[in-house]
């Protein structure tokens, strides 16, 4: 790989050890995957945030914020494992003080605790910028809804890029890596943001590391293609999909899903048909506008007892959407901001069972949490927590 | 651990690619299945806790541990500079194929590594010595 003099330095460790390391890992990750030189980036996103699973391996967090690592970019941090209001108090005292200690140190280096999985929505990346952004499912939004640039970094990667404000240039920095080779036509009309998540988690498992472009897709939102992006990105190793652009003139494979496929892919992914404990709403992280439909649904209508209902977004989302929390809160829903059920100690909270409009949690639940799932669209997570 | 003088051991050498520098010698320890270093591996003791992994219940402490790739979240990473910090660590590693969460667990734990080797040459308890800086494993086994 290409350095310049000022990168040279930085990997001699004229700059300190964190530097150093950091560039070590960029240039070692460049050289593996072909990358001939390092480009600057406009952001960083971090995952590797939530107590439960960094847990006590947190030391070389701390080595680097020993060491003055400090980001370069405007770097954004993935959620942790409490809230700072609900949850919080219930969650024992050694946790607390790990998760804290992880926020800090990442503070420490320069990195904002926005504890989300859509910092897109806090800001924005323009069409064609450059980023080195972790969590699947950002990325995935990033690429194909955003137009931005971004491989699908892990935590650590994404880290060093942010501590030396570059990134190796391969992959999807590559605009010839960043065609479609896989047409996938879609025989049904999907309906809401469940049916989206599931397409994604069904042709996820297919397609491993390539782009598909869909076909027959009317009626998306921004928030369905989350959903999507999020699904596919939970079975499969791909970072981007085209859902608007025609179907090249090339000969491409073609895999066609008909709405037999989407039907069964919810069924599967739910695992119990009993009443929840939680119905919880947000993965990924609530829009305002999806905070705006729940408050809707919800408007006049009472939680049942014994039922919790989570809405989980960002502190920045939460801070716009006062009077619609007004709402959800006097229903008696939560809003959480900084985490999600699924990073959070789920099950030492009381919750046995998860109802979700959520592919991606539905997915996730039953083994990362040891926790019961119902898969259903969020009408039916509505009715589900409310009085009749 | 003791290691056999080198006249009673048939040797053979594979080349495989530097990944991190650094040279050693050890006992291999050699798994056919990927390894999930979170939530497979405990750092505060070394020991492989991965369910239905065929080294579950080994330590990677000191061994040369061989395996093909790593696998799961990308926070494995850090589990390795933990094990090391703690004296835990693998004194090397051998992989048939380098993943971004091995390898960037191997160069911010400094633990000497190599891929593109054919593990199933080596067999655990084997007499191994790995020059990681030019990519080559001697594996030393009773005649």
């Amino acid at each position: 790989m290409y350095l310049t003099k000022e990168e040279e330095k930085i990997l001699n460790g004229e700059y300190g050890w964190a530097y150093e390391t950091s560039m070590k890992i960029l240039v070692r990750l460049g050289d593996l995957f072909g990358a001939t030189e390092l480009i600057p980036i406009k952001s960083a996103h971090i995952s590797g945030v939530s107590y439960k699973t960094v847990g006590e391996s947190i030391d070389f967090l701390d080595a680097l914020a020993r060491a003055g690592g400090k980001a370069q970019v405007p770097s954004t941090l993935n959620p942790s494992s409490f809230d700072p209001e609900y949850l919080v108090g219930k969650v024992p005292r050694e946790c607390r003080e790990g998760q804290l200690r992880i926020i800090s140190l990442y503070k420490e280096m320069r990195i904002e605790p926005t504890l989300t999985c859509t910092p897109y929505y806090l800001r924005k990346p323009r069409r064609g910028w450059h980023l080195a952004w972790s969590e699947s499912s950002a990325v995935m939004y990033a690429n194909s809804v955003l137009g931005a640039w971004t491989n699908r970094e892990g935590g650590p990667s994404a880290l060093a890029a942010a501590l030396v404000g570059k990134t190796p240039n391969h992959g999807t920095h590559q605009a010839e890596n960043r065609q479609p080779n896989v047409v996938v036509k879609v025989d049904s009309n999907l309906a809401n943001e469940t049916e989206f998540g599931a397409l994604g988690i069904h042709v996820g498992k297919f397609l491993k590391e390539r782009i598909p472009l869909f076909t027959g897709l009317t009626n998306y939102t921004e928030e369905y293609l989350k959903q999507l992006g999020a699904g596919m990105a939970t079975t499969g190793m791909t970072s981007m999909f085209y859902y608007r652009e025609p179907a090249p003139k090339r000969d491409l494979e073609r895999l066609s899903v008909e709405a037999r496929d989407i039907h069964n892919t919810i069924e599967n992914l739910s695992t119990i048909s009993e009443d929840p404990n939680l119905i919880f709403v947000g993965c990924p992280h609530c829009s305002l506008g999806e905070i705006h439909s729940i408050a809707e649904a919800l408007e006049g209508r009472k939680v049942k007892g014994g039922t919790e209902l989570w809405v989980c977004t960002s502190k920045h989302v939460k801070g716009k959407a006062e009077s619609y929390v007004k709402i959800i809160e006097k229903a008696g829903g939560h809003v959480l901001c900084d985490t999600c059920p699924i990073v959070a100690w789920m099950k030492n909270l009381g919750t046995e069972t998860v109802m979700t409009n959520s592919a991606k949690a539905a997915y996730y639940a039953p083994s990362y949490n040891e926790v019961g799932v119902t898969l259903a669209p969020l009408r039916q997570c509505i009715n589900a927590a409310c009085r009749r | 651990m003791t290691l056999r003088k080198r006249e009673s051991l048939k040797v053979t050498v594979l080349k495989g690619r530097p990944i991190v520098p650094g040279h050693c010698r050890g006992l291999a320890l050699v798994s056919t299945k990927p390894i999930s270093f979170l939530g497979g591996v405990d750092s505060n003791s070394g020991l492989i806790t991965e369910r239905d992994h065929d080294l579950k219940g080994k330590s990677v402490k000191g061994r040369i541990l061989c395996f093909p790739h790593g696998h799961g979240s990308t926070v494995g990473s850090y589990v390795l500079y933990s094990l090391a910090k703690k004296g835990l660590g693998p004194k090397a590693i051998v992989n048939q194929t380098a993943d971004p969460v091995v390898v960037v667990g191997a160069i911010i734990a400094n633990i000497p590594m190599i891929d593109q080797v054919d593990i199933q040459q080596i067999t655990t308890g084997d007499d191994v010595e790995v020059d990681c800086s030019k990519g080559l494993i001697k594996i030393m086994k009773e005649k």
